[in-house]
């Protein structure tokens, strides 16, 4: 028993307001010879008008608001050039993908709008996550370093904190390199992803620069993939730059050569 | 329901222009701009992803995946073309959407290997009862929707999408998209207890 053309079936359409042009111009008939349709589609135009968009509002939870903040921090904006492909995606449900292959938002989010998705620092994002979120789980963070879980809490700070900035730059060769700092907190991380593992008998070391004098921040690890994140030692002060050097294994006290990335705070 | 007098509506201008200034300055990669952004917004962010997801854990998900599209595309907000708010609860309705046709399709597959998911007829009744108690109509009555009922209304009304429409992105004959807003428009109104 189908009655896909009975015009009884279009009321409900017809007070949520999202019928075509043709099928109101059908029901509109149908109202006008029947009273009974008249008593239900007034009565369907008091439920919908119910509908509001106005839900009361209901405070989220506070840690939600970090787990924001934290992945904010570590993704990248889009310009406002309103050429990209993405803008109609935006502006409409296309409704094209299958609900069945619907992932993570973050994840689509990343897949369509970063070019070159920083990798390290998604990862570095979804270890945030999980820290906030009180939920460690140890390994979880697939390629993560122990230093690197080990620091997370403090990236979580950083990132998290109301004065938290963000600058990038590119490395030479192709990469990237993002300081993320809090001026409140006086602490900074560096994420790096394409950085070259430095030769075997030398290291990269991070710096803190005023003026012309440099104070060591640590030796930075950089994983295989050329990906990794470090919450850098020491207090960061109003102004500072983030330098990076090649220096012998194990460090030095000052910078050896020319920084081969800065970061201007 | 927003019956708007004069004061208030000078408020909400002064409301409307504060959420421009911040959205601009979101664009430009103020994260603190953002925080501001996110406590005047997120309440109502939340209280309309939980009225068409239901779910708690998961409006929560839902309202971080907006305000993750909020930083990314602030840019692209035109204070032109509407206000922040309804540019903000636009998005949050479109995620809400795909969230629950995410789970309505996961309910099908479900389904489709045998797998039923019972509501017992007195844990229905226990359940209206409580939510009349708590208020809430319209979130109760929502509530009362199965999720199939509560999708196709939801891409109707605030999807705005048409029959043919909403049959496509489901991927179900039109004949059961009208069946099934018409069952839950029924619901809809027996639950809010409209009579004309």
């Amino acid at each position: 028993m189908t009655h896909d053309d009975d015009p009884e079936l279009l009321a409900p359409g017809y007070a949520l307001g999202s019928l075509t042009p043709a099928e109101t111009a059908a029901y509109e008939a149908f109202l006008a010879r029947s009273p009974s349709a008249r008593a239900e589609a007034e009565e369907f135009q008091r439920v919908a008008a119910a509908l509001t968009l106005d839900a009361p509002p209901v405070n989220p939870p506070a840690q939600l608001k970090a787990r924001i903040l934290a992945q904010v921090a570590a993704t990248p904006q889009l310009p406002a050039d309103s050429d990209t492909p993405l803008q109609p995606d935006e502006l409409a449900d296309s409704g094209a993908e299958d609900p069945a292959e619907l992932g993570p938002a973050a994840l689509r989010a990343r897949a369509r709008w970063s070019r070159r998705p920083i990798i390290v620092m998604a990862a570095a994002a979804a270890a945030i996550v999980l820290f906030v979120g009180g939920a460690l789980v140890g390994g979880v963070f697939g390629g993560g370093t122990s230093l690197e879980q080990a620091q997370s809490p403090t990236l979580a700070q950083i990132v998290s904190s109301p004065d938290s900035q963000r600058a990038s730059v590119p490395i030479a060769g192709g990469g990237t390199a993002t300081l993320v700092w809090s001026g409140e907190l006086g602490k900074s991380a560096l994420f790096v992803d394409g950085l070259d593992t430095p030769p075997a008998d030398k290291t990269y070391e991070l710096w803190y620069m005023r003026g012309d004098s440099a104070q060591s921040a640590g030796i930075l690890q950089v994983g295989r993939d050329g990906t990794s994140w470090q919450v850098l030692n020491g207090t960061m002060q109003g102004g500072d730059s983030v330098g990076v050097t090649v220096e012998p294994k194990g460090g030095s006290t000052t910078p050896s050569g020319t920084p081969i990335i800065v970061i201007q705070s | 329901m927003t019956a708007g007098t004069g004061p208030e509506l000078e408020g909400a201008d002064a409301a409307s222009a504060q959420l421009d200034a911040l959205l601009h300055r979101v664009a430009r990669g103020d994260q603190a701009a953002f925080g501001d952004l996110y406590d005047l917004t997120a309440p109502r962010v939340l209280g309309m992803v939980l009225r068409l997801v239901i779910d708690r854990a998961q409006s929560e998900e839902v309202t971080q995946e907006v305000f993750l599209e909020i930083w990314q595309s602030a840019s692209r907000f035109d204070p032109n073309k509407g206000k922040a708010m309804t540019w903000i609860l636009t998005m949050a309705r479109r995620r809400a959407i795909d969230r629950i046709r995410a789970s309505q399709a996961a309910r099908d597959r479900d389904t489709r290997v045998g797998v039923r998911h019972f509501q017992g007829e007195y844990d229905d009744v226990a359940e209206t009862a409580e939510l009349r108690i708590e208020g809430g109509k319209v979130d109760a009555a929502m509530r009362e929707l199965s999720d199939a009922q509560r999708l196709v209304i939801s891409l109707a009304y605030y999807g705005g999408q048409s029959h043919s429409e909403i049959a496509d992105n489901l991927g179900v004959p039109i004949g059961t998209v009208k069946t099934r807003l018409r069952d839950g428009m029924i619901r809809l109104r027996t639950v809010m207890g409209v009579t004309s």
